[in-house]
């Protein structure tokens, strides 16, 4: 029924044969030229990043598995640019670390690869391989250090969770397959009256939702996150934040519009007590911290419960604002995690402790205003991308009716609010009372760095061309 | 309409003036000179916004002087729409003097990291001037945050000993209000959105959403919440004296000039109008509060030993009657606070700035340490009792004018209440004649020898001086541009401002 094109797969094929390049190139390669590795990697990204611009792939889905359409092709841009991103802060970071080998730049790929057959799966073993490649990529990257306790701590942690949300993926797709008698989602998710098959139908969501919370790190199931967010080489720290989350929320996101009515009625009400589970401890466990990529981490669970706010008002909106959310998540996260790689306390440590930014804003006011901006963004204070996200997801929330939810996210906001002032505070307001920081930006974490500025203010002060792109990717799976 | 933006290059000119004070890092001279030519030029165009008269009956059949529309996130609504009346021109015209001024205030007194706090402070001069003008709500809403975040970092990075405190105290009060009102703002835009199936944020097509009465009272609260917060209204005054007392002299001019002075004017000009029947109701409410606030603030002030403290509290105390002013809501009372909203910002700017430059001076602000100044400093003492015998309400000086209107109007509506706002007035006397005699009278306990007023210091007073002298001579054509734009058939649809 489907052509073979493979012009439609482009952006994948892409990225497998750059992610295999560049093993190669790693394995054969006796004396390699400086940034050959390096540049390797940035160029798939780039090229991919563009080919999932330039070429529509069309409505149907590839073999009745990939989607190819507006939806998957927005994220896939937003995957590869995440990466690239990822990949310039590490330009530096990861000479300093001695992690930059070809495993480092290749399942950095591969890891994208995972993230876009997440995101655009319409049958649920391809969701299921993307998932496996996703986090079998990350278990390495997050152990690239292995002579830092702290990185096999936080890859042991990721690991045997990993381990954990894969097997309730699983179960779930085979309760899945017993309910329906069909692995293809649009299918499966749409033809749910026949009431025989209705307590299995529910289970293995309940699984699948449990397994997507373990990745996206809802409360309860996010544990692992400061460990692994402190541990992790911090570029990986970056695409784990705004790839590997934004791609399952992004498959998660499909289940939920195709959902059928009766499958949303009865999935709508645990969604809202983990998105006001994940707003209030997210924000609240983050009051306590001391140190600063810890913090993020708790912030960033807090900023996935305004996203499952988003993704619970997708009825009223199709998905507008929690897509535009998370664009924005990923910029300002990527800012402030890329601002982070850039600062070290010796060559081989970050800079982590809070009391150690203490008068970064003088000895270093380039890093110290652009992760204030990240951070005024995270917080939800315009004219930042993140306050139109904030606003978007206010706006879609109290349209889809749920004003507990909404004041809880009000109430949780204010908590943040504090979290991120305090670090400001440490920043500008405190002496410096610590030896100065070994740091510099590096050229390429500088054009990253100014292209992150650029958009989080762009998508604060004009959000209308990105919004335009975003309903045209819900348009593209709505039924 | 029009199309050149010139309300809209008043409101941006600051910010691109912060932007290029930045350009400047090493070179402290240059940024302050660029500062002041900013604002001055800014001030000059404000000017030339007099020689308008109003004749523009849309939106909302207003009195206009200037209404400037463009179109900026349509998808959502949201227009970027300027408008200019009385009020605002007034205010505005507030705002770039005493943004100028604060320029000079701080020439001194700022010795660290001078590009950032021209910045902050112009940055800051675009949100307060971006809140007087804005009538899309959505676009005042982001003025209105906006104008919180460079404050923040003003008190916090050039403050005084318990600085981050402070700093910290007035951004989780002012924002957290802000997010609620930032709820209701959102509720009240899809309620009209679901009424007239238009998506907008204009302040004009917003007024036309009925509600029933609870929702009203609910959307109510929560802006005034926000607004009472930024007045701030007893019993959330609580942020104030820490960052007025923790603030630099400039900080705190613009705090007790022009962001007590938002709230006010977004009480009149959003809340009121957008919610006329539950304001009817609270109308009880804010009248008592406002007079507690009289008493307490001035109760408190009594007890001060901090200069800067005892004026901070003198200014929550007038605010009080602002407020009062706002809550009988007739044509005399409504004028007599924004005109009072003007005469505190002249007077109480000139009580912060002559202390700041007494702190610069003999690096204390102590009522213990001083004493007898009016031998050692008789210039600074000679304006310190113009400006405090002002704040009192001298006839012939500019408070007198609109406490008097207030009173008189009130006492036609609600006689306990003028009289109790009176006897209000008389704690101000009984505070402001402690501060004078433990100040400038008795026994002199600072060492001769300390310079006089600079040439520079006499450059920012005499504006002030004349102001005050101006509007309480001659009040007439200040209050005749507030009453035309009070006087629009429908500024608030169902609470008519009654002329008694």
């Amino acid at each position: 029924m489907t052509e073979l094109s493979w012009k439609s797969v482009f952006f994948q094929l892409l990225l497998a044969a750059g992610g295999i390049t560049i093993f190669t190139a790693g394995a054969l390669l006796k004396n390699k030229p400086k940034h050959l590795l390096f540049g390797l990697a940035t160029g798939t990204v780039l090229c991919a990043a563009i080919a999932a611009f330039l070429i529509d792939g069309g409505r149907a889905p590839f073999f009745q598995m990939l989607d190819v359409g507006d939806y998957a092709r927005f994220f896939n841009v937003l995957f590869a640019m995440a990466a690239l991103f990822a990949l310039l802060f590490s330009h530096r970071h990861a000479g300093l670390r001695r992690v930059a080998g070809d495993e480092f730049y290749g399942l950095m790929i591969l890891a994208v690869l995972g993230m876009s057959l997440v995101a655009g799966a319409t049958q649920w073993l391809v969701f299921f391989l993307g998932f496996e490649l996703l986090s079998l990529s990350f278990y390495i990257l997050i152990a690239m250090r292995r002579d830092a306790p702290s990185g096999i701590e936080a890859a042991l942690k990721y690991l045997i969770m990993g381990m954990v949300s894969s097997g309730f993926l699983a179960f779930g797709i085979a309760m899945f397959y017993a309910a329906t008698g069909t692995l293809d989602m649009p299918v499966g998710l749409t033809a749910t009256k026949s009431t025989g098959s209705a307590t299995g139908m529910l289970l293995s969501l309940g699984l699948i939702l449990t397994a997507a919370g373990f990745k996206i790190s809802l409360v309860p199931f996010h544990l692992w996150t400061p460990d692994v967010y402190q541990g992790a080489p911090t570029p990986v720290t970056a695409l784990l934040t705004a790839g590997s989350k934004i791609a399952v929320f992004a498959g998660l996101l499909r289940i939920l519009i195709l959902s059928s009515n009766w499958l949303w009625e009865r999935s709508a009400p645990v969604l809202w007590m983990l998105a006001a589970a994940t707003l209030l401890i997210g924000s609240v466990t983050a009051l306590a911290q001391t140190r600063v990529k810890r913090l993020l981490a708790y912030s960033s669970v807090a900023q996935m419960g305004y996203a499952v706010m988003g993704a619970l008002s997708v009825r009223a909106d199709g998905g507008l604002a929690v897509i535009f959310y998370f664009t924005a998540y990923a910029l300002m996260d990527l800012g402030a995690f890329g601002v982070i790689a850039t600062l070290c306390a010796s060559p081989e440590s970050d800079l982590d402790a809070l009391d150690s930014y203490r008068g970064l804003g003088y000895s270093h006011p380039w890093q110290a205003a652009l992760l204030s901006i990240c951070l005024l963004s995270l917080a939800g204070l315009p004219p930042t991308a993140g306050f139109i996200g904030k606003f978007m997801v206010f706006k879609a929330v109290l349209q889809a009716g749920y004003f507990v939810l909404a004041m809880i996210g009000i109430a949780s906001a204010i908590l943040s609010l504090y979290v991120y002032l305090k670090v400001i505070v440490v920043m500008f307001m405190k002496p410096n009372t610590v030896t100065a920081v070994t740091s510099g930006f590096g050229t390429a974490a500088r054009l990253a760095l100014a292209m992150i500025l650029c958009g989080v203010l762009w998508a604060g002060v004009f959000p209308s061309p990105l919004q335009t792109l975003i309903s045209r990717a819900i348009a593209a799976i709505s039924i | 309409m029009n199309t050149s933006p010139l309300l809209g290059t008043i409101v941006f000119l600051p910010l691109f003036g912060a932007l290029a004070a930045l350009l400047y890092w090493h070179n402290e001279r240059t940024c302050r000179l660029l500062a002041l030519t900013v604002m001055l030029a800014d001030l000059v165009l404000v000017l030339f916004l007099f020689t308008l008269t109003p004749h523009f009956r849309e939106p909302a059949g207003g009195n206009w002087l200037r209404v400037e529309d463009f179109s900026w996130m349509d998808a959502l609504g949201i227009r970027f729409t300027l408008a200019l009346d009385g009020i605002s021109l007034m205010l505005i015209l507030l705002t770039t003097v005493i943004g100028a001024l604060t320029v000079l205030i701080s020439w001194n007194e700022i010795k660290e990291h001078v590009a950032a706090f021209h910045f902050f402070l112009l940055a800051m001069m675009t949100g307060v001037l971006g809140v007087f003008l804005a009538m899309d709500v959505f676009l005042f809403y982001l003025f209105w945050e906006l104008q919180s975040i460079p404050m923040f970092f003003l008190i916090g990075i050039w403050g005084h000993e318990r600085r981050i405190y402070a700093a910290v105290k007035f951004a989780l009060f002012t924002i957290s209000g802000s997010l609620v009102m930032f709820l209701a703002l959102l509720g009240l835009h899809l309620l009209h959105a679901r009424q007239s199936g238009e998506t907008t944020f204009a302040l004009h097509q917003l007024i036309q959403t009925s509600f029933n009465l609870p929702l009203e009272l609910t959307f109510f609260a929560a802006f005034a919440l926000a607004f009472a917060i930024k007045i701030p209204m007893f019993p959330l005054h609580t942020w104030l004296p820490d960052a007025h007392t923790e603030a630099p002299t400039a900080g705190s001019v613009i705090l007790a000039g022009l962001l007590l002075k938002t709230g006010v004017y977004a009480l009149l000009r959003f809340a009121f109008p957008l919610f006329p029947h539950a304001a009817q109701l609270f109308t009880p409410l804010l009248l008592i509060l406002g007079l507690t606030g009289i008493f307490y603030a001035g109760w408190i002030a009594l007890a001060q030993t901090d200069l800067k403290r005892l004026v901070a509290y003198s200014s929550i105390s007038h605010m009080g009657l602002i407020i009062v002013g706002i809550a009988v809501w007739n044509l005399t009372t409504l004028s007599g606070s924004l005109l009072q909203m003007i005469n505190h910002g002249i007077t109480t700017s000139a009580l912060f700035i002559l202390i700041g430059m007494l702190d610069e001076r003999l690096h204390t602000r102590r009522l213990s340490d001083l004493g007898g100044l009016w031998k050692t400093l008789p210039v600074w003492s000679g304006f310190f009792l113009f400006f405090s015998l002002a704040s009192i309400g001298l006839p012939g000086l500019n408070n007198f004018v609109g406490e008097m209107l207030i009173l008189i109007g009130t006492f036609t509506r609600q006689p306990w209440a003028a009289a109790a706002g009176f006897i209000g007035l008389l704690l101000t006397v009984v505070y402001v004649m402690r501060m004078l005699r433990e100040s400038i009278w008795g026994e002199a306990r600072i060492s001769p020898g300390i310079a006089d007023l600079t040439g520079r210091e006499l450059t920012i007073l005499i504006p002030l001086t004349v102001g005050a002298l101006w509007l309480g001579l001659h009040p007439g054509p200040a209050l005749e541009l507030f009453g035309t734009a009070l006087t629009v058939p429908d500024l608030v649809k169902g609470l008519p401002i009654l002329t008694p």
